[in-house]
C-alpha cells in the first residue's frame, strides 16, 4: 500500500480522534494518583508525584481481594453453567426434528424479549424462597437461566451447521448420549463457546441491577461494581478515592481485554451477527 | 418396520435429560417470575401486608390515564431511543468506513474505540459525572471556551444531551465492530465495477455499500433499540434522574415505583406495559428491516 498525503492525514486525524475519545479514561487514571487538594484545584494537570496511597487506602477500605473473589465466583459459576446446560440442550433441540423440539426451542429463546425490569421484583422473591439471594453462588446459579436464551440461540444455529453423519459414525463406534456429546460434539463447538464466554464474561462481570437486588445486603457478598456505586455515593466529594475505586473496578476487564483483544472482537461479531 | 420400544424410550429419556436443566433454569429465571408479574399487576400491594388486594385493571387505567411520571419518563425514553439509534448507527457507519480503508493504525483504532464498551455502565456514568462536574472546570479555565462553563448535568435539556452522549461514547465501539465486519463482506469487485461504470464515491456508497450493509444495520438497530428502551444504569450514576426529575427513563421509573415507593403492584403493571411495548416495537422493527435486506 502506498503512502499518499490523503492517507497520512486520515491516519493522523483518526489517531488524534481516538486519543480524544479515550481522554476521559486518562483523566480518571491520573486523578486516582492525586491528593484531594490536587483534584480540586486542577483536574487536567498530571499528578505531582506518583504515590499509591489512594490505592492502598481504597484496597483496604473496600476489602478489594474479597470483592474480586466474589466477582470471580459469580462469573465462573455463571459461565460454566450457561455453557454446559445451553450447549447440551441446543444440540439435542437442533438434532431432534419434532414439533415438541420446535416448541421447546421457542420457549428457550423467547425470554430474550422480556426486559429485566418487568420481572425484577418477582425474580427477587423467587430467589429468596429458593435461598439463592445474599450468596455469590446463588447469584451465579441464577445467571444460568438469564444467560441461557442467547446461548441456546447461538449454539442452536451453530449445531445445525455440523453434519449429522458425525453423530452417526460416533454412535456406530459405540458412543452415545453424554459420551457422544462431550467427546465428539462439544469440542467441535469450541469457537462458538469462545463467543459465548466472552459475551457473558463482559456482561456478568459488569452487571449492576441483578447484583444490587440479590447480593447487596452483606459486605461479604458485594461485587466490584456494586461497591464502586455505593462508594462513590458516599464519597462524592472525595473524588480522588472515587476515581481510584473506578480504576480498581475496571482494571481487571481492561487487562483481560488487552490480552484477548483479538478473540473479544471476533466473539462479539460472531455473537451479534448470529444473535 | 419393526419398532424397538426400548430404544424409543431411551431416545425420549435422553431428550428429556439434555433439555430439562435449561428449561428448569429458564423457567426459574423468566417464566415463573413473569407469571407472578402478571398476577401482581392486577393487585394493589405495598410489599408489607400479607395479601395483595385484587384490583383488576385499575393499575393499568391509572398509569395510562393520569400518571404524569409515567408519561414524562415514557416521552424521555422515546426521545432518547430514537436519537440514540440514529446517532450511534450513523456515527458507527461513518467511522467504520474510515477504518475499512486499511490504515496502518486500524488495529489500535479499533481497540481504542472499543475499550469503553468493556466498562460497566454504572462506572462509565460516574467517570463522566466527575468530568462534567470537576474536569470541565479545569478545561474551561485552560481553554477559555464557554461550552465547559455550561451546567451539563444541572440543566434539563443539557442533562438529556449528556446522557445521550455518554451512552453513545460507551457503546459506539460495539456497533463499529459489527459494521467493520459487515463492510468486509462487501465484495471488492462490485465496487470496482461501479467505478468502471463511472460512479462517484457517494453513488457507490448509497447504491452498493449501504444496501449490502443491510444485515449489519438490521442487527445494530435491533441491539440499539433493545438497549436504549431499557436505559437505566447510566442515568442512575450520571444524573440520578435529575435535575428536577427530568431524566427518568421508564426503566428507572419502574425501579423507583417498585423499590423506593413500595408500589409493588403498580410498578409491575408499568413493567408489563414496558414488556408489551418492547415486544411490539421489536417485531415491527425486525419485519421492517428484514424486508430491506439484499443478498450479496
Amino acid at each position: 500500500m502506498k503512502w499518499s498525503p490523503g492517507r497520512i492525514i486520515t491516519e493522523v486525524v483518526m489517531v488524534l480522534l481516538s486519543l480524544l475519545f479515550l481522554y476521559p479514561l486518562f483523566l480518571t487514571i491520573i486523578n486516582s494518583f492525586k491528593s484531594f487538594g490536587e483534584v480540586m484545584t486542577d483536574v487536567i494537570a498530571l499528578p505531582k508525584s506518583l504515590t499509591f496511597s489512594n490505592y492502598t487506602y481504597v484496597w483496604e477500605f473496600i476489602n478489594y481481594p474479597r470483592l474480586f473473589m466474589n466477582n470471580l465466583v459469580i462469573t465462573v459459576v455463571g459461565l460454566v453453567g450457561i455453557v454446559l446446560i445451553s450447549s447440551i440442550a441446543a444440540y439435542k433441540l437442533a438434532r431432534t426434528k419434532s414439533k415438541l423440539s420446535g416448541i421447546l426451542y421457542f420457549i428457550c429463546i423467547m425470554p430474550m424479549l422480556i426486559p429485566f425490569q418487568s420481572i425484577m421484583l418477582t425474580v427477587l422473591q423467587i430467589s429468596k424462597s429458593f435461598h439463592l439471594s445474599e450468596s455469590t453462588w446463588g447469584l451465579g446459579l441464577l445467571y444460568w437461566g438469564f444467560g441461557a436464551p442467547l446461548a441456546v440461540f447461538i449454539y442452536h444455529g451453530f449445531v445445525k451447521g455440523i453434519p449429522a453423519e458425525i453423530d452417526e459414525s460416533a454412535t456406530i463406534d459405540g458412543a452415545s448420549g453424554f459420551r457422544l456429546f462431550f467427546s465428539v460434539i462439544f469440542p467441535l463447538l469450541k469457537s462458538v463457546t469462545t463467543t459465548i464466554v466472552i459475551i457473558d464474561v463482559m456482561w456478568i462481570w459488569n452487571d449492576f441491577l441483578l447484583p444490587l437486588l440479590m447480593v447487596n445486603g452483606s459486605p461479604d457478598t458485594k461485587t466490584l461494581t456494586l461497591v464502586a456505586y455505593t462508594f462513590v455515593g458516599q464519597y462524592t466529594s472525595d473524588w480522588q478515592y472515587a476515581m481510584t475505586a473506578m480504576v480498581m473496578a475496571v482494571l481487571p476487564s481492561i487487562v483481560v481485554f488487552i490480552f484477548l483483544q483479538k478473540y473479544i472482537v471476533k466473539g462479539v461479531v460472531a455473537g451479534a451477527v448470529k444473535g | 418396520m419393526f419398532k424397538n420400544p426400548g430404544k424409543r424410550w431411551r431416545v425420549k429419556a435422553e431428550f428429556g435429560l439434555f433439555t430439562f436443566p435449561v428449561l428448569l433454569c429458564i423457567a426459574v429465571a423468566f417464566y415463573i417470575p413473569f407469571a407472578m408479574t402478571i398476577r401482581y399487576s392486577l393487585t394493589k400491594w405495598n410489599g408489607i401486608s400479607k395479601n395483595p388486594v385484587f384490583v383488576g385493571l385499575d393499575n393499568f387505567k391509572q398509569i395510562l390515564m393520569g400518571d404524569a411520571n409515567f408519561a414524562s419518563s415514557a416521552w424521555f425514553t422515546i426521545k432518547y431511543a430514537l436519537l440514540y439509534i440514529v446517532i450511534v448507527n450513523v456515527l458507527a457507519i461513518l467511522l467504520a468506513l474510515v477504518l475499512d480503508m486499511k490504515l496502518k493504525t486500524t488495529p489500535w483504532l479499533r481497540a481504542a474505540f472499543f475499550i469503553p464498551y468493556i466498562l460497566s455502565l454504572v462506572i462509565v456514568g460516574f467517570i463522566w459525572k466527575f468530568i462534567f462536574m470537576q474536569g470541565f472546570n479545569s478545561l474551561g479555565e485552560s481553554t477559555g471556551w464557554s461550552v465547559f462553563a455550561l451546567s451539563w448535568l444541572g440543566t434539563p435539556g443539557l442533562a438529556f444531551i449528556s446522557i445521550l452522549a455518554v451512552s453513545i461514547w460507551q457503546s459506539i465501539g460495539f456497533y463499529l465492530v459489527i459494521y467493520i465486519a459487515g463492510l468486509q463482506s462487501v465484495p471488492d469487485d462490485l465496487k470496482e465495477a461501479a467505478t468502471v461504470d463511472g460512479a462517484g464515491a457517494f453513488r457507490k456508497f448509497f447504491s452498493i455499500t449501504l444496501p449490502l450493509l443491510a444485515p449489519s444495520i438490521t442487527i445494530s438497530v435491533f441491539m440499539a433499540l433493545t438497549n436504549s428502551i431499557k436505559v437505566f444504569d447510566v442515568i442512575l450514576s450520571l444524573t440520578g434522574g435529575g435535575p428536577g426529575g427530568t431524566t427518568y427513563s421508564i426503566a428507572y421509573d419502574i425501579y423507583r415505583d417498585t423499590f423506593q415507593n413500595n408500589l409493588y403492584g403498580y410498578g409491575t403493571a408499568k413493567a408489563l406495559i414496558l414488556f408489551l411495548a418492547v415486544l411490539v416495537v421489536t417485531i415491527l422493527q425486525l419485519a421492517f428491516f428484514k424486508r430491506r435486506e439484499v443478498e450479496a
